[in-house]
């Protein structure tokens, strides 16, 4: 296990210093949309808070915290914060391999096209679209996530901002719950699958869907995706620990203690695996942290997108 | 020798919820947390309504095992709100590392 404030602390400096947790350029970690063909327009904006795309980064620096945890070495990273964001950011985005980037854009293309082919009227604009600052929230930094929170509640205000499409369950829990109390900024807050409209399918199957924990207990939303999965002729496997009992992939501890990620991860997983069913999850963290455990893993946009070829 | 601070559970009010009090320590959210942790977080809670100040800093690393993932709060009987006493644990202890 790491110390808790060598961690806590070099990520606030990096936000606080370039907008980003690590520290990589926006230009950098934000290119999934540019074959995309998306306008600016639209009755609502489509917001990733960038956590899709900061997976395969993650997973870079997370194994080699795994590589030197309880290791002499790991007294270093209480130096961390004093290393320019920009220049370890800019290093984490050069030895993060391209093809784990293209594999996480996708899932971000396969949203695009459930929401086109929903007929939903929405627009993107990348300069708008920042990290919410939810990690700094979750580690107990409360004035640094205050302070990130109300700027981009500021930038997303002054756009004229009303109503946002989010992806993942972390950004769509900041925005919906946690601005409005810190910031006093109030979205209309849809995550994607709220807003799909699609029947059919090839085939009825059945999936293992994974809950997390802020869409199924957090938000109570675990029976809209499994909805969006039934009208195209998928099925959810019962698991005993589902909804509001979910059970948590251990992600969240991945920069604490890679470690104990792997040991809460492995129980989630067996709980999965037992329905023989594939795997699915809606969650950047959850999907990530459960590839790691060597599980074939599907995002819930892949498997919705599949559908429509 | 532990020193308790009586004023503990009013200073814990600027970090979160005022719950802690309600929590009569029945170990459900320890059953049911996925750390599987030997005390975690009752030990934690107690330390809160005793006013163990000291005893919550000098352990204060393992409040960051939580995962945040809310099953403590969603199965306490008594609506103590376990997870979000956690949370403001850390935010209590990142301010005292700031300070010091």
């Amino acid at each position: 296990m790491y110390h808790p404030r060598d961690i806590i602390e070099a990520i606030a400096a990096n936000l606080r210093t370039t907008r980003n947790p690590f520290g990589i350029p926006h230009f950098m970690v934000n290119r999934w949309w540019r074959k995309s063909g998306l306008t600016t327009g639209g009755d609502a904006l489509l917001f990733t808070g960038l956590m899709y795309q900061f997976i395969p980064y993650i997973e870079t620096s997370t194994a080699y915290l795994a590589k030197y945890e309880d290791s002499p070495l790991n007294a270093y990273l209480r130096y961390a914060r004093y290393v320019p964001g920009y220049f370890s950011g800019l290093g984490l985005a050069t030895i993060t391999p391209g093809r784990e980037k293209r594999k996480f854009d996708r899932i971000l293309q396969d949203i695009v096209k459930l929401l086109k082919a929903s007929g939903v009227d929405f627009g993107y604009r990348p300069e708008l679209d920042r990290y919410s600052g939810i990690l700094l929230y979750d580690l107990g930094d409360q004035e640094g996530f205050v302070r990130h929170a109300r700027w981009l509640a500021d930038r997303l205000r002054k756009a004229g901002v009303k109503k946002l499409i989010t992806v993942d369950p972390h950004t769509t829990y900041a925005l919906k719950e946690l601005f409005p109390e810190y910031t006093g900024a109030r979205f209309e807050v849809h995550p994607y699958f709220e807003l799909l409209r699609l029947k059919g399918g090839n085939g009825r199957r059945t999936v293992a869907l994974h809950d997390p924990c802020f869409y199924g207990r957090y938000l109570g939303l675990s029976d809209v995706p499994a909805r969006a999965l039934a009208d195209l002729g998928i099925d959810c496997a019962p698991l005993d620990r589902s909804g509001a009992y979910t059970h948590c992939c251990g992600g969240p501890a991945e920069s604490i203690s890679p470690s104990l990620a792997v040991e809460v991860g492995r129980r989630r997983l067996d709980q999965l695996e037992a329905t023989g069913a594939p795997i699915v999850a809606m969650c950047p963290i959850c999907l990530g942290n459960l590839r790691k455990l060597g599980a074939d893993v599907q995002d819930l946009s892949s498997v919705l997108a599949e559908t429509l070829q | 020798m532990t020193r308790l601070s009586p004023d503990f559970v009013e200073e814990m009010k600027r970090y979160s919820h005022d719950t802690a009090l309600a929590c009569f320590n029945c170990g459900t959210c320890t059953a049911i947390c996925p750390l599987i942790d030997e005390h975690f977080p009752r030990r934690m809670i107690r330390y809160v309504q005793i006013g163990a100040k000291d005893r919550i800093l000098e352990n204060a690393p393992e409040l960051w095992k939580c995962l945040h993932c809310g099953l403590c709060t969603q199965t306490c009987p008594r609506e103590a709100n376990p997870g979000e006493i956690i949370l403001g644990l850390k935010r209590m202890v990142v301010a005292h590392w700031r300070k010091s």
